[in-house]
């Protein structure tokens, strides 16, 4: 997803380096709603994605000075965000290994609770869901935050060839899961 | 389903959002979690307290064992040298045992008193006697007339009438008079602490 970079972001880093909360938040509002996006495609839930974006935030700002402006400080962002849900998923799993029925439930839960405008929204994160973690980063950096795949391996801390192979196998996955589907048909 | 098909398809589907409050609210709840963060981060000082405090506390005892060990470092060298010399802590122990005390001994062991089961050791002038076996120094105070054993020889100390010393031991004899008459690897010192500690 190809951002404008609102003109006063530049000031808003260099206050926010200096602590300014204010212009901070001013940076938050601008982005909130990407990173939200994001975190949900990691997690499935609202519930985990307002705190994986409240978290991205704050993650964010404790390591600003480390962001060189050598990318989009969305593509940064997004970055902390796939990685925070990467490890919110490392958590899920051992959870469910654990309370693997207690977790079937909650997913069921979450398919009823509802929230998506449409039904293909809800269909498409299900097949999403039903990807492995990496294998979802990898579509969610590529397909909708539209990163290269060199950036995706970057954020991804792993190869280019890993990445291309993670898009591939997903995408087959993704093409059995969402099969029968028309996007005209929603 | 191609490819592209695919990716439209996946772009297409929306994620369900929070209400406009939630966005209204949010940056204000992520600057109070930095602010809470802030706080926090403050709040180690407080929590550094009780470790300051336990550092504190065990420099003290540090500096403390320090100043007892070198305490008692200087009391055990001096105790080595000077106790036994000492002609009130002398005074002392044989007025606490009255004619029981046959030796008061300082050696590598540290400070040992031998004591007669009985009352029947005779009042005369203390002697003091030091010994170098080349790797320890024994002293004692003791009586004329006492068998004693120290620095692994048994001796037997005398008095005679002019106030010199002599030392008997099994394969020597050590006078205060003629002082180099001894083992060649004992070095022996004695002397008649006299009245001053009766």
């Amino acid at each position: 997803m190809a951002r404008m970079a609102q003109p006063d972001e530049p000031n808003w880093i260099q206050n926010s380096l200096a602590g300014d909360t204010e212009a901070y938040a001013a940076i938050v509002k601008e982005h909130q709603k990407m990173v939200h996006a994001v975190a949900f495609r990691m997690t499935g839930s609202l519930a985990d994605a307002e705190d994986l974006t409240q978290e991205t935030f704050l993650r964010a700002f404790r390591q600003i000075d480390s962001f060189r402006g050598e990318s989009k400080f969305s593509t940064w962002l997004c970055q902390i965000a796939v990685n925070l849900g990467l490890n919110w998923c490392a958590r899920e799993n051992r959870r469910d290994d654990i309370h693997s029925e207690w977790a079937a439930d909650a997913i069921s839960e979450n398919d009823s609770r509802g929230g998506f405008p449409d039904e293909l929204s809800r269909r498409v994160q299900n097949a999403l869901d039903k990807l492995p973690a990496k294998q979802r980063a990898a579509i969610v950096l590529t397909i909708y935050e539209n990163q290269t795949h060199a950036e995706a391996a970057k954020t991804l801390n792993c190869t280019e060839a890993t990445v291309s192979w993670r898009v591939f196998t997903a995408r087959q996955k993704l093409k059995r899961l969402l099969k029968g589907i028309s996007h005209e048909q929603f | 389903m191609n490819n592209s098909e695919l990716d439209a398809l996946l772009k297409k589907a929306r994620t369900p959002e929070p209400p406009e409050e939630f966005w209204e609210e949010f940056p204000q709840q992520v600057t109070r979690g930095l602010n809470r963060a802030r706080t926090e981060n403050f709040r180690p000082r407080q929590n550094w307290f009780p470790q300051l405090a336990w550092g504190f506390a065990t420099a003290i005892c540090i500096l403390a064992a320090f100043a007892v060990g070198h305490w008692r470092g200087r009391m055990e060298a001096k105790a080595s040298s000077d106790v036994l010399a000492d002609a009130t802590m002398v005074r002392e122990t044989l007025a606490m045992f009255p004619n029981q005390v046959r030796a008061i001994v300082q050696d590598e062991h540290g400070l040992n008193l031998v004591l007669s089961d009985n009352a029947d050791v005779p009042a005369s002038p203390p002697i003091y006697v030091s010994i170098y076996d080349g790797k320890h120094r024994s002293s004692l105070v003791t009586f004329s007339g006492q068998e004693i054993q120290i620095a692994g020889q048994k001796l037997t100390v005398l008095s005679d009438a002019q106030g010199g010393i002599i030392l008997m031991g099994n394969d020597f004899a050590w006078s205060s008079r003629d002082p180099a008459y001894a083992k060649n690897d004992l070095k022996i010192q004695a002397k008649n602490l006299g009245q001053a500690t009766m």
